[in-house]
């Protein structure tokens, strides 16, 4: 059983969300949980995977919050004039107060899936009281190793070959190439996300990166993270898995679920609650 | 120009607070209420914003209203397996109670889309709606069943969302990302549209020739509105695509302002 509050928060009193209570405390440094939207989605996240998750982590004793960012969902404008990065690093600051304020937490790990795991990369870069992130179809870099494992079984098949001169042919008219995009997220230089992710690392947060095979057009193998990354994958703090039979979203809830013990698993063991047994 | 509205108020309703809503006050004293009803599933996800920009519009306008999620769905309490027709119904009633209670209007009009206008159909005895404004309204259930069926279907076979194959027993008893139950998938296969004691705008985008256009079965004296542009209900090309429509915003301000 969980008790979820719904809340209207923030600087200027104008984002909206909800915070999840579980029902038995924890002990000592309490870890809350709090998840980004998923690109223009509410809230409750593609097919309800914000709410069920949530949820979930609540019954393992995570307090959580998921919320709107500015102007998103059910969240209004704050009127201030800044940059969306500087934006969304001031919600998630107003988020950890509030959740904070509820249930205690002097730490957070992020949670967000396509934009939500770039927002969650922005905000983990400088506040504090970020502990760890999840980044589900964060950021992947395509490689030289995807690019063979993606482009060799197609040049082997007359069919890809029409498709192929079709992609190149649009691709060269708009004049933009696709590499550094993906589901409509711009990725930074990769150089720049690896001096970010060593940066928090120094900092000690535990990040995970999940992978889902919706982006198979980016990510095609579990060892293009260290193709990715390099050294920076023998760090005790950074993690990755790829789900090659999920879709970008989880629409399957069989994948939801998979997706949901995965992340509590994770938790619990960089996380781990220890629960009294008097009710809070 | 009206004066601006209050900020929005997320509230939590029902027995034990087991309902999620947001209301939207008016400037001033409300002239009436408005309830919106969500549809089911992930039209209900890519309905929100034209539905809090709906909200938006009517409280400008001077009308009072609530948006809430039916139990197991939304940010509501209950697991989506839970989902249940008369309990949406039910909650639907209790919604209307909370609107009234929150605006002091006893007169409270009656919105939904898709399943939703089905759901405030069924409640407006319960809810004492005024009015129906329905948007897209289902008019067949097993038609509706028969759809979703078919697009679950093509989703788990769709190789441009999975790039290794699923199967059927993965996808089975879910619509579009979503578990149905037994239960609720017969109640709706079972769901006809019938006549109604208040009055009834069917707000159709389908665009069907006129004559052609579906006869609201048992609803004899609907009034029928066409909206010019197509909402993409069907199509799973555009399941996580939201839907938008300022006709049907306008088309609703200004009726509930033309109904005062």
């Amino acid at each position: 059983m969980t008790t979820e509050r719904a809340c209207r928060f923030g600087r200027a009193q104008h984002l909206i969300g909800l915070i999840g209570l579980p029902d038995v405390a924890s002990e000592g440094d309490r870890v809350g949980v709090v998840v980004l939207n998923a690109g223009m989605v509410h809230r409750v996240g593609p097919f309800r995977l914000h709410v069920e998750l949530t949820r979930r982590l609540n019954a393992c004793g995570y307090p959580s919050l998921r919320f709107d960012l500015s102007s998103i969902g059910d969240s209004g404008a704050s009127s201030e004039s800044q940059s969306r990065e500087a934006q969304v690093r001031a919600d998630v600051a107003d988020a950890i107060n509030l959740l904070k304020q509820h249930a205690g937490c002097a730490r957070v790990v992020l949670i967000g899936l396509c934009s939500g795991a770039q927002n969650a990369h922005v905000a983990a870069c400088t506040e504090a009281r970020v502990a760890g992130a999840v980044f589900l179809d964060g950021y992947a870099y395509r490689t030289f190793g995807f690019r063979i494992r993606h482009y060799l079984p197609r040049l082997l098949k007359a069919a890809s070959w029409g498709r192929f001169l079709d992609r190149h042919m649009s691709r060269s008219e708009d004049g933009e190439s696709d590499s550094n995009i993906s589901f409509g997220v711009h990725y930074p230089a990769l150089n720049q996300v690896r001096e970010e992710l060593a940066g928090m690392l120094d900092r000690g947060l535990k990040l995970f990166f999940i992978y889902s095979g919706g982006i198979s057009r980016q990510y095609n193998h579990p060892r293009q993270f260290l193709e990715c990354y390099g050294r920076l994958t023998r760090r005790p703090g950074l993690t990755s898995r790829l789900l090659s039979q999920t879709d970008h979203t989880y629409v399957l809830d069989t994948d939801r679920k998979l997706l949901f013990d995965i992340i509590e698993e994770w938790l619990a063991s960089n996380f781990p609650i220890s629960s009294r047994s008097s009710p809070s | 120009m009206n004066a601006r509205p209050a900020p929005t108020q997320p509230c939590q309703f029902g027995a034990s607070g087991e309902l999620f809503g947001i209301y939207h006050a008016t400037a001033g004293r409300p002239a009436r209420a408005v309830l919106l009803c969500p549809p089911l599933g992930q039209e209900m996800i890519r309905s929100h914003r034209v539905y809090r920009q709906l909200g938006d519009a009517l409280a400008q306008q001077g009308s009072a209203v609530l948006r809430f999620d039916y139990f197991g769905s939304g940010d509501s309490a209950g697991a989506s397996n839970q989902l249940d027709w008369t309990r949406c119904v039910k909650d639907t009633v209790a919604a209307a109670t909370e609107v009234r209670k929150r605006s002091g209007c006893d007169q409270v009009v009656g919105f939904g889309a898709r399943l939703g206008g089905s759901i405030a159909l069924d409640s407006t005895d319960g809810a004492g709606f005024s009015e129906l404004l329905l948007w897209d309204l289902v008019l067949d259930g097993s038609a509706h069943v028969a759809r979703l069926d078919a697009m679950q279907d093509a989703l788990w076979r769709d190789p441009n969302r999975f790039s290794r194959p699923r199967t059927a027993s993965d996808a089975a008893n879910q619509w579009l990302g979503f578990p149905v139950s037994v239960s609720l998938r017969r109640q709706i296969e079972q769901w006809r549209a019938r006549s109604v004691a208040v009055p009834v705008s069917l707000l159709d985008s389908q665009q069907a020739p006129e004559n052609d256009r579906p006869k609201p079965i048992g609803i004899s004296d609907a009034a029928v509105n066409g909206l010019p542009t197509p909402v993409a209900w069907d199509e799973l090309e555009r399941l996580e695509h939201a839907i938008l429509s300022p006709e049907l915003i306008r088309a609703v301000v200004d009726h509930v302002r033309g109904a005062t």
